[in-house]
């Protein structure tokens, strides 16, 4: 065997493997952070990488893909065909229809004429071979399907099972699709086929050219990519969240290895003697750690895999409610992913062993150097450490007031990292002043006095620990001020949104950009109900804006402007604006959504050119109001505006505002007697608020169960650390026993030092965790997705977190306290 | 006559550490009365440790008994022994032990804190003053010489008046003055304090101030010399 394995094998490995738990719950923290960014990641693949349309397989592959807002008409599809190229133009509608026993699935129509007239009249669809399989019963040709189209319950008849590998979908002619769906006329998009020796670039530039001003051409990975690009904020933000339980980790791998090099010293200083070089010992201590970062990254990947199974719906959950539907598809473990937690967990791992594998490397041969000359060197250094903290600090504040970086707050999130370098750096010295000021109290007990005064005495390695409970605690705290700061504003906010007593929509599942249509005379039947004062009826639209997507929404203004509360950004007079939209004449006006604003720097005054079906309108904005439905954004015109660009489109949601006195369950009876067989559902204020409210709360599911993660890293943290303080001390916890201590008193001993580490944690987690909401809050969400936040922070809820992550460090430090009052004293204070 | 404050019926150890078991002390029996001060002098490894362990009430013969003031160590109860080292058994060690965390008057009055004794302070103080470094209450001991490191362990030792004072070679790592002064309060704490006291040593010097000499070998008393 090589000298330096032998090394290695015999001053780390033995080491580790004697102090097995330690070891252990250490490459168990890696693990954890590790499995939650793979998690994170792969289920955030999974989750959101099923937008490639699943028709490829079933209409061949397509080169360009034409779109509109409000629809496609019909009539291109002749004059794109006698254009004199030679390609293929197929008329596709795309929409969501519910199944039983599976849910929501992708419904085509297609130009399938093998498909169309059914003999029993009903439509004749395809479905793919995965559907069929995830069916409870499987179909097969000849079987009825009942499929649920915005409410409605549509029969057809199974004409064959198509292979098309994963993808979920049903299709049926054209034709059909549009006569079940009520689609006359209007085509969700066209897709273009080159034949082989078509001038591609010429293709495009004729459709164009064909085409109005107004119509999207695009590649077919378009959509795909501004999915991708809709989700980035989204996706990055959670993947940042998932680095909290990482940083954590980091610093118990710092605190371990530093552990190693104290407890070595005198292994060091003699090795050193005999002829060992500086890097020889520096590697020793790398490898320490790289076994730590390899090991755990290994079981964080497997751990992350599982994880991630089961993250993926809730994933999917909050893309579907907030953003775009989408199947979650399978998760899948690629090398690629299996590489980068391997790397992830080394690079943490030799980053955070760096500085006290440097520590071990300046040991000077002839200094065996005790634990307590080095902790007294290093009581000594807190007031170098509170110079950095202020440094941090000032840099922390510096990068906060950096405008976003490619759409990302990178200045944010820098500044929280700054912060969290202040907080860390900070620790000594917050640790000498809490044992100052409890002084007196602690005295009282003896078990006080003796905690007290460890934590003091092994001041480096307590800061390290106390720091990062902090960080998770800062963490934690952060998150809930944001969450429910943001919960407090969204709350408000539907009071002032939700006016009218009645919302009435199509009875389909909802989920964020699918929109199907109201019946035509919906606006004539509720009007004349008896108790109905006024209905605002609104239109969505897909938007494609400046590469982005939004919504363009249209409603009965006038209504909104005598009924509603809208809030417009401070400055701007609410009446006035909407007087200006409602009234018929004067240039096209419109107001946009905070964060259609923000994302595209757009204020009130300026003007806003944007496609509403075949025509480009130029639009004044006259206000920019708050709104946190969608951080895509909203462009709102009246309904005059847009009956004036694309007539006869259908409505998707309708605001009834009931006269006084009215009975808001009566009028919701007579509503749901009058439309009976449309496929409406009717709402009362308080469902809709309540539901508003449940898709936040999911939404922000995830963020806790990673912040639970990071605090579960930070308590097996406080466990080692504990331990290895135990460990450390044992000879003075046998002298104790010498000297009278009961192993009670050992016992009360140790928890009062986790109390105190607890304590501390709070406090430093707390303070930072403020400043870090505030980043959350005013820095990252609002470059992020462009939202106002009110601050509000959940004060019960902060107090009940910090009692249970107290609660949590005192259950941690049990163990610990028990091998230290098993200690056998007679052992222990004999030993050299 | 009252019982001897030390007595030990043909006590012996061994220790099993997973193989065959090895014994370290044979069938050892000695008395030490209130007032008098008995060495154990023997090689190193002769098993003078594990005596002191074993009268300290820290460790539990394999055979025989270790009775203090009259009751047998190996009959009570955790609870029972801790109580009974803190009120009657103080420790001096070799290399001081003194807590790095605590000053130097907070380190003497650690056994009254852990009893919870009343006005602990003052007695602590009182035993500082009678070693001679009542100056020093306030310093840490990594401030004080070795000498005064291991009065202050005298006092600790003392400061809850113990009948029985175990010291484990408590001049051993001092120099010639310093190991000079810890002997007199040693034999001070016998003549003042009535305590008796148990030192194992190697030191010639410490071994003349004791009324009686054990000489161990081999876990074995091989002669008893008193005079």
């Amino acid at each position: 065997m090589k000298p330096r394995m032998k090394l290695l094998r015999s001053l780390i490995l033995r080491p580790l493997r004697r102090d097995l738990p330690r070891t252990l719950l250490t490459v168990l923290s890696v693990a954890l952070g590790v499995a939650v960014v793979v998690a994170i990641d792969l289920a955030g693949d999974a989750a959101t990488g099923s937008f490639r349309s699943s028709m490829e397989t079933l209409a061949g592959k397509t080169d360009l893909e034409i779109t509109a807002n409000g629809g496609v008409d019909e009539r291109w599809i002749a004059a794109l065909a006698a254009l004199p190229v030679d390609a293929r133009f197929s008329p596709v509608i795309e929409t969501q229809a519910v199944l039983a026993g599976v849910g929501s699935v992708a419904l085509y129509g297609l130009d399938l004429l093998n498909l169309a007239g059914a003999p029993n009249g009903l439509p004749r669809v395809a479905v793919s071979e995965a559907l069929a399989r995830a069916l409870p019963v499987r179909p097969s040709a000849g079987t009825v399907l009942t499929l649920n189209l915005a409410g409605r319950p549509q029969r057809c008849e199974v004409a064959q099972l198509t292979p098309a590998g994963a993808a979920e979908f049903v299709a049926m002619d054209i034709a059909d699709a549009q006569q079940v769906l009520a689609r006359y006329g209007k085509l969700d998009r066209i897709d273009v086929s080159a034949a082989p020796g078509q001038d591609f670039a010429a293709l495009e530039a004729t459709v164009r050219h064909t085409l109005p001003a107004a119509y999207l051409v695009t590649l077919p990975g378009a959509r795909n990519q501004e999915n991708q690009r809709m989700l980035r904020a989204f996706r990055w933000n959670l993947r940042v969240l998932s680095y909290i339980s990482l940083v954590v980790g980091a610093f118990l791998i710092y605190n371990t290895i530093s552990i190693s090099v104290v407890r070595r010293r005198a292994e060091i200083g003699i090795l050193r003697a005999a002829g060992a070089a500086r890097w020889m010992v520096l590697w020793m201590f790398l490898a320490e750690a790289l076994l730590f970062g390899l090991t755990g990254g290994l079981l964080g990947l497997a751990l992350g895999r599982i994880l991630a199974a089961a993250t993926v719906r809730l994933i999917a959950g909050t893309v579907n409610a907030l953003y775009t539907t989408s199947r979650p598809a399978p998760v899948v473990l690629t090398w690629a992913e299996t590489w980068l937690a391997l790397a992830t967990g080394a690079v943490v791992a030799l980053v955070s062993a760096f500085a006290p594998a440097r520590e071990a490397i300046q040991v000077p041969p002839t200094e065996a150097m005790s634990r307590g000359a080095h902790e007294h060197r290093a009581r000594l250094a807190w007031k170098r450490a509170l110079a950095w903290s202020a440094g941090f600090a000032a840099a922390a504040w510096a990068s906060s007031q950096a405008g976003p970086w490619d759409g990302y707050p990178v200045g944010g999130y820098l500044a929280a990292l700054l912060s969290v370098a202040a907080a860390a750096t900070a620790t000594p010295a917050t640790v000498l002043a809490v044992n100052r000021a409890t002084r007196t109290l602690v005295r009282r007990k003896v078990e006080g006095l003796l905690a007290a005064r460890s934590l003091q005495s092994s001041l480096s390695r307590t800061s390290v620990v106390v720091a990062a409970l902090a960080t998770a605690i800062a963490m934690m705290a952060s998150v809930g001020i944001m969450v429910g700061s943001f919960r407090q504003t969204v709350a408000l906010w539907l009071d002032v949104q939700l006016r009218a007593d009645l919302y009435v929509r199509a009875a389909a599942p909802a989920a964020a950009g699918v929109n199907p249509p109201l019946p035509p005379d919906i606006g004539a039947v509720l009007s004349a109900i008896p108790g109905v004062a006024a209905v605002d009826l609104f239109h969505a639209l897909d938007l494609h804006y400046a590469g982005e997507r939004a919504t363009l929404g249209a409603g009965n203004l006038d209504v909104v402007r005598r009924y509603g509360r809208l809030r417009f950004l401070p400055g701007q007079n609410r009446d006035a604006i909407l007087r200006s939209l409602s009234a018929g004449d004067g240039p096209n006006r419109a107001i946009v959504s905070e964060p259609f604003a923000i994302k595209h720097h757009i204020r009130a005054g300026d003007r806003l050119t944007i496609p509403i079906g075949p025509h480009m309108v130029a639009l004044r904005v006259a206000g920019v109001y708050y709104e946190y439905s969608s951080s895509q954004g909203f462009v709102v015109v009246d309904n005059a505006t847009l009956r004036r660009y694309l007539p006869g489109q259908p409505a998707t949601n309708a605001a009834v505002y009931l006269a006084p006195g009215a009975d808001a369950q009566k009028v919701r009876r007579q509503i749901q007697l009058r439309t009976a067989g449309m496929g409406i559902s009717v709402a009362p204020n308080s469902e809709l608020r309540r539901a508003a409210i449940e898709i936040f709360d999911r939404t922000f599911a995830i963020t806790w169960a990673l912040e639970a993660v990071a605090l579960v890293v930070a308590m097996l943290g406080a466990a080692n650390s504990l331990l290895a303080l135990v460990l450390d001390r044992r000879r003075e916890i046998g002298l104790l026993r010498y000297l009278g201590a009961s192993p009670a008193q050992i016992r009360g001993m140790i928890l009062t030092e986790a109390g105190l580490f607890g304590l501390l944690a709070a406090i430093l987690g707390l303070a930072l965790g403020f400043a870090l909401s505030l980043l959350l809050i005013f820095v990252v969400n609002r470059q992020s997705f462009g939202w106002t936040i009110q601050f509000h922070p959940p004060g019960l809820l902060l107090a009940a977190a910090l009692a249970a992550v107290w609660s949590v460090t005192l259950l941690a430090a049990l163990y610990p306290a028990r091998v230290a009052a098993r200690l056998v004293p007679a052992e222990v204070v004999h030993e050299e | 006559m009252p019982a001897p404050r030390l007595e030990l019926r043909g006590v012996s150890k061994s220790y099993a550490n997973g193989g065959p078991p090895v014994e370290v002390l044979h069938e050892i029996s000695l008395t030490a009365a209130a007032g008098s001060i008995t060495a154990l002098v023997g090689r190193s490894g002769c098993g003078k440790t594990t005596l002191l362990n074993l009268a300290g009430a820290m460790d539990f013969p394999t055979a025989g008994e270790v009775l203090i003031e009259g009751r047998s160590t190996s009959s009570l109860s955790e609870s029972q022994l801790t109580a009974l080292r803190r009120r009657r058994v103080g420790f001096v060690f070799q290399f001081f032990q003194l807590l790095p965390t605590l000053t130097v008057l907070e380190n003497v009055e650690l056994p009254l804190l852990l009893s919870r004794a009343p006005r602990s302070a003052g007695t602590a103080l009182d035993r500082l003053r009678w070693v001679g470094l009542e100056d020093k209450a306030a310093s840490l001991p990594y401030q004080l010489s070795g000498g005064q490191m291991q009065r202050v362990a005298v006092a600790r030792a003392l400061v809850h008046a113990p009948d029985l004072l175990i010291a484990d070679e408590p001049t051993g790592n001092l120099d010639t003055t310093s190991g000079d002064q810890v002997l007199a309060l040693l034999r001070e704490s016998a003549a003042r304090f009535g305590a008796a006291v148990l030192m194992a040593t190697h030191s010639a010097e410490a071994a003349a101030i004791a009324g009686v000499r054990v000489s161990l070998k081999d876990g074995r008393i091989v002669a008893i010399d008193r005079g």
